[in-house]
């Protein structure tokens, strides 16, 4: 079975999918995937909704990307068990041993702070990868071509300054 | 709409008949949605650390080049949609301090998370420990961002409103997304395709 396509092919059918998600015959409305998360907090925390003026905000783009959100956990649960086998149990990826460090604590310390103001930045910006580059720019939006002008230079600068750039051997 | 003393499963319940009665397509439509997106995500392997920090690292080009794919040709389809009355427009705003100090948290994080909020769930259901730790610190994110909304309200402004290229073009609109598509094909097919090894490539390497 098919385990691993092109990144052209994987474009071109993103594509697709978005056109369908955009048109009335699917969701008429942009893919989103950050404002789940905040969603999420919400219930999960038990906040009220009525005392809050962001869950307020977020009710129905949450719920929407919330069910999504199942479909994304379900569907590639399904596929790393019997199609691209890559189910396992990994802490410490790869990349991270080769140009970081195999600390198991650094890895986890790290992918907690960074996954806290990952979902910190996608809000004060209204967006993410799938809202604000896939989405608006696709509308060619100005605030979507602005935030992903900063969002690309902010990773590389990162990038250059948080790995080494040889690979331990 | 909102019970007081409603459940977490209550809730969750509520989530499916807030999306079933929202007419933005039946919850087993979404959910298909989510099924094909992750798929797509997983086939192509960008959500793999490898591939995003790798692009931080700019050792690995797999995410920009479908990024750019995508977008251009998507932003072709989806002018001559809205012309036809098959699709509309659903533009932000410009709302300059959010979109840079956000943009800039955001970009950092995904460098050394090397996952975004889309990719991340993939990662999740393929048992990337990691990744469930990061997910965790991103939900406590979610309540920070909304138990300080108001206050953190006042530092995105100013709103500049929902501009777009399109609108900047008003008398040659078609020409002008034509050019914006074409030119983002072209960006992705000159970007040179560069590959980092991840854990699930070293056993299938001849």
């Amino acid at each position: 079975m098919i385990k691993k396509i092109p990144w052209w092919l994987g474009g071109t059918l993103m594509a697709l999918l978005l056109l369908f998600i955009f048109s009335i015959l699917g969701a008429d409305r942009p893919l989103g995937a950050s404002t789940y998360v905040p969603y999420f907090a919400g219930i999960i925390f038990d906040l009220d909704p009525d005392k809050y003026t962001y869950l307020k905000e977020i009710h129905n783009a949450g719920s929407w990307e919330g069910v999504m959100l199942l479909g994304v956990l379900f569907g590639s649960f399904l596929n790393a068990l019997f199609v691209t086998k890559t189910f396992r149990f990994i802490i410490v990826p790869a990349a991270w041993r080769k140009y970081k460090n195999n600390s198991v604590k650094s890895r986890l310390i790290w992918s907690f702070v960074s996954g806290f103001f990952l979902i910190i930045g996608a809000r004060l910006a209204g967006g993410c990868t799938s809202g604000h580059f896939l989405s608006g720019m696709t509308q060619t939006a100005f605030s979507s071509m602005i935030f992903g002008a900063v969002v690309m230079i902010s990773l590389v600068v990162t990038g250059k300054l948080f790995y080494k750039d040889k690979a331990d051997v | 709409m909102y019970d007081k003393d409603s459940s977490m499963i209550e809730r969750i319940f509520s989530m499916f008949q807030t999306v079933q009665n929202e007419g933005h397509g039946s919850v087993l439509l979404v959910f298909i949605i989510g099924m094909v997106f992750g798929s797509i995500i997983q086939y192509t392997k960008v959500h793999k650390f490898e591939k995003i920090a790798g692009f931080a690292m700019l050792k690995d080009t797999v995410v920009p080049k479908m990024l750019f794919l995508a977008i251009g040709l998507a932003s072709i389809g989806l002018y001559f949609m809205i012309q036809l009355g098959w699709a509309s427009y659903h533009i932000k705003p410009i709302i300059l301090g959010g979109l840079i100090i956000g943009g800039t948290i955001f970009g950092a994080s995904m460098a050394i998370f090397g996952k975004c909020p889309g990719t991340g769930p993939v990662s999740v259901a393929e048992g990337r420990v990691d990744i469930m730790v990061g997910a965790l610190g991103g939900i406590f994110g979610g309540l920070v961002f909304t138990l300080f909304y108001d206050k953190l309200k006042l530092l995105m402004g100013p709103d500049l409103g929902k501009l777009t290229l399109t609108g900047y073009f008003e008398d040659h609109q078609g020409l002008a997304v034509l050019i914006f598509g074409l030119l983002l094909v072209a960006i992705s097919i000159a970007i040179p395709l560069l590959e980092e090894t991840d854990e699930d490539d070293i056993g299938y390497q001849n």
